[in-house]
């Protein structure tokens, strides 16, 4: 006789280790990883190439800008390589930007909830997304990465969460309901921009009835690279914010 | 939160629903000749159209002692995705529902004249995410119809690959939403697990796990050689066993199939009426599927069984999406089997000037892009996807219902709003 226990019992655990242990390889996949310049190419003359191709803009002459980057791999034929380190830890825009198109620097980010302890409510906002950023965000409580284990929940309502997860592209329509959810929120409070588009507009940046960058209508607390980021990288955002990652999030074994 | 906003679009709305009948009714009746340029373009602008008043006529007002306009969104957890819905109601029962587009106009339609067509098809796929496959390969399709360009059998072949990928995966998130919905957690764990699963499998053959870029010329590095081929194989054959071990189980639940059962029924005279594609149109007894009628390699060498229900509820519904599961690991099992040698993996960029027209079957229906091109470029371009037209079947099926039945409603027409406001 089958049953749900026997089914659940079957599979056994799939729950990532993470952040207990960094990440698998399988986890973060390679293509939600930046693209890094490795060492001892002639820079000059790659970044040109490459940024005579990148469709956003995100490599320019001087270097890349990972907040524009939506990882199509273009670059890759110029010399550039995915699996740079997963970014959880960006509070300013500037903090994306790589001269020379080498690693970012490792800090970490702020911690503004720091003090709600082990409890976190997320509220999830489409802002004009494809819908791949939602599911990334939502898979945080499927069985792999099950952020219920760590405290935090999804709420149905601003009114009980603790941070805002935006992703997509600011739009007009969207705009005052965006700023009406973030007033809703009671503080303390944090905004967590997920993936290229919530970033800088990434593919659709200056569209008409779009308004990129979200930066300029809500005070972002930190911001997730990718297009998508991968659900360990949001799970790292959302325990960057609340003062839980001892360390940055460590590149896959 | 945006009712006043919400009411101002009332109009537009039902013009838009008149507008994809008019439309879908022709792509389902006719073949892809007779379904021309011109009645993309006009979905195309419906937002401006929509001036005309003799679509605003045909629109009928529901009232009536104690009806009220329940505003619904945009952000809300149980939808989440940015649109909004007006719910008329007296209380319990839904007398009617609108729902209200253009709340994420991002302009990706508008911004593809001019681009190189590989620019333009990054653009094609973020159109939305869970359906990229099936958008890159239509809008590819299309392009290569345009330029005249003889396809290489492979790259069809791997086309095919991915979008079967998707549709296991998409039909696998609308049953894990219903489960939610009917409150069979252990089922949506597992059966969110099984669609994680095919997400890993799409980022290890493909480079991406939502298929983005994959099946453009330069995206990421695809890992097809014949050992991948197998692994993938094997991967899809345990996941299938899994899939039918946790479906026996939903069967036995009677409280995932009584609420199913007779929920969000779509007639099939309403059905063809109001041109419905994909799974509802399957469900509602008319045997319709697009990979069956394509006379082009690989669909036409696959054996493909062809799921239909005649009942038209969310059961018959979730179990043609099953069914299309069980036929997608099928056919997955064929392409990987019957590899075609030989052939550039890298399609040559359509130079020629010229129009095309390509459809594919999306996870959820029949999928239509127009491309007009030259000298590489997108000189103009129309699509009508399945959510365009099956929106309005979404909305006939809400009436009379009440309000615990919209979820599933919604969710078993597995409707997304990115695919509307292109």
């Amino acid at each position: 006789m089958p049953s749900w226990i026997g089914q659940a019992f079957r599979r056994g655990i799939l729950t990532s280790r993470f952040p207990r242990a960094p990440a698998s390889r399988e986890e973060v996949p390679e293509t939600s990883r930046p693209p890094v310049l490795p060492p001892g190419l002639e820079r000059i003359a790659v970044l040109g190439r490459a940024a005579d191709d990148c469709p956003t803009g995100a490599i320019t002459a001087d270097g890349l800008y990972h907040g524009r980057c939506i990882r199509c791999a273009r670059c890759t034929r110029q010399g550039f390589t995915f699996g740079g380190r997963a970014l959880a830890n960006a509070s300013r825009p500037e903090d994306l930007y790589s001269p020379g198109g080498g690693p970012l620097p490792e800090r970490l980010g702020p911690a503004p909830l720091a003090g709600l302890g082990r409890s976190l409510q997320l509220f999830l906002v489409d802002a004009g997304s494809c819908l791949a950023c939602n599911r990334e965000v939502l898979a945080l409580a499927n069985p792999y990465y099950d952020a219920a284990r760590l405290g935090i929940t999804f709420v149905n309502s601003p009114h009980h969460a603790d941070v805002l997860v935006v992703v997509g592209i600011p739009t007009r329509p969207i705009l005052e309901p965006l700023r009406r959810a973030y007033e809703a929120l009671p503080g303390p409070k944090a905004v967590l921009a997920i993936g290229a588009c919530a970033l800088e507009g990434g593919l659709f940046r200056g569209n008409p009835g779009t308004q990129a960058p979200l930066y300029e209508t809500l005070p972002v607390d930190l911001f997730v690279p990718g297009c998508p980021p991968s659900p360990l990288d949001i799970l790292a955002g959302v325990l960057t914010l609340a003062g839980r990652m001892k360390c940055l999030p460590g590149v896959p074994a | 939160m945006t009712g006043e906003r919400s009411l101002s679009y009332l109009p537009q709305d039902r013009s838009f629903a008149l507008f994809t009948d008019h439309l879908a009714r022709q792509s389902v009746r006719g073949s892809v000749a007779e379904l021309t340029g011109q009645d993309l373009r006009v979905a195309r602008n419906w937002r401006s159209s929509v001036t005309e008043p003799w679509v605003l006529e045909l629109g009928e007002e529901v009232e009536g002692y104690g009806t009220f306009r329940f505003p619904y969104g945009p952000f809300s957890m149980g939808v989440p995705e940015a649109g909004t819905f007006e719910i008329v109601t007296y209380g319990e029962r839904i007398l009617e529902v609108l729902p209200g587009f253009g709340q994420k106009p991002r302009g990706i339609l508008g911004s593809l004249p001019g681009l190189p067509l590989e620019d333009a098809a990054l653009r094609v796929e973020r159109l939305a995410g869970p359906y990229s496959a099936s958008h890159a390969s239509a809008f590819l399709f299309a392009t290569e119809a345009a330029a005249g360009t003889p396809l290489p059998s492979l790259e069809a072949h791997v086309r095919a690959v991915a979008q079967e990928l998707q549709r296991v995966y998409n039909h696998l998130h609308v049953l894990a939403r219903l489960a939610e919905a009917a409150s069979q957690n252990v089922g949506q764990a597992q059966t969110h697990a099984l669609a994680e699963d095919l997400l890993r499998l799409a980022s290890r053959h493909f480079g991406h796990r939502w298929l983005f870029g994959a099946l453009l010329p330069r995206g990421p590095s695809r890992h097809l050689e014949p050992s991948d081929r197998s692994g993938l194989a094997r991967s899809l054959s345990g996941l299938g066993a899994r899939f039918e071990a946790l479906w026996e189980l939903f069967q036995g639940s009677r409280t995932f199939v009584d609420r199913l059962q007779g929920t969000g029924r779509v007639t099939r005279s309403q059905a063809v009426m109001w041109g419905a594609v994909g799974p509802v149109l399957r469900a509602s007894g008319v045997p319709w599927d697009d990979r069956l009628r394509d006379p082009s390699p690989p669909y036409r060498d696959l054996f493909l069984p062809l799921a239909h229900q005649s009942e038209g509820d969310a059961l018959a519904r979730t179990l043609v999406r099953v069914e299309e599961v069980r036929s997608s690991l099928l056919l997955l099992e064929q392409l990987l089997d019957r590899w075609p040698g030989g052939g550039t993996i890298d399609p040559a960029p359509a130079v020629a000037p010229g129009r095309g027209l390509a459809r594919c079957e999306a996870p959820s229906g029949d999928l239509v892009w127009d491309v007009r091109v030259r000298d590489g470029k997108v000189l103009e371009a129309g699509f009508r996807s399945p959510s365009q037209a099956n929106w309005p079947l979404f909305a006939l099926a809400c009436r009379q219902s009440v309000f615990t039945d919209f979820h599933f409603t919604l969710e078993s027409f597995g409707l997304s709003f990115a695919e509307t406001d292109g």
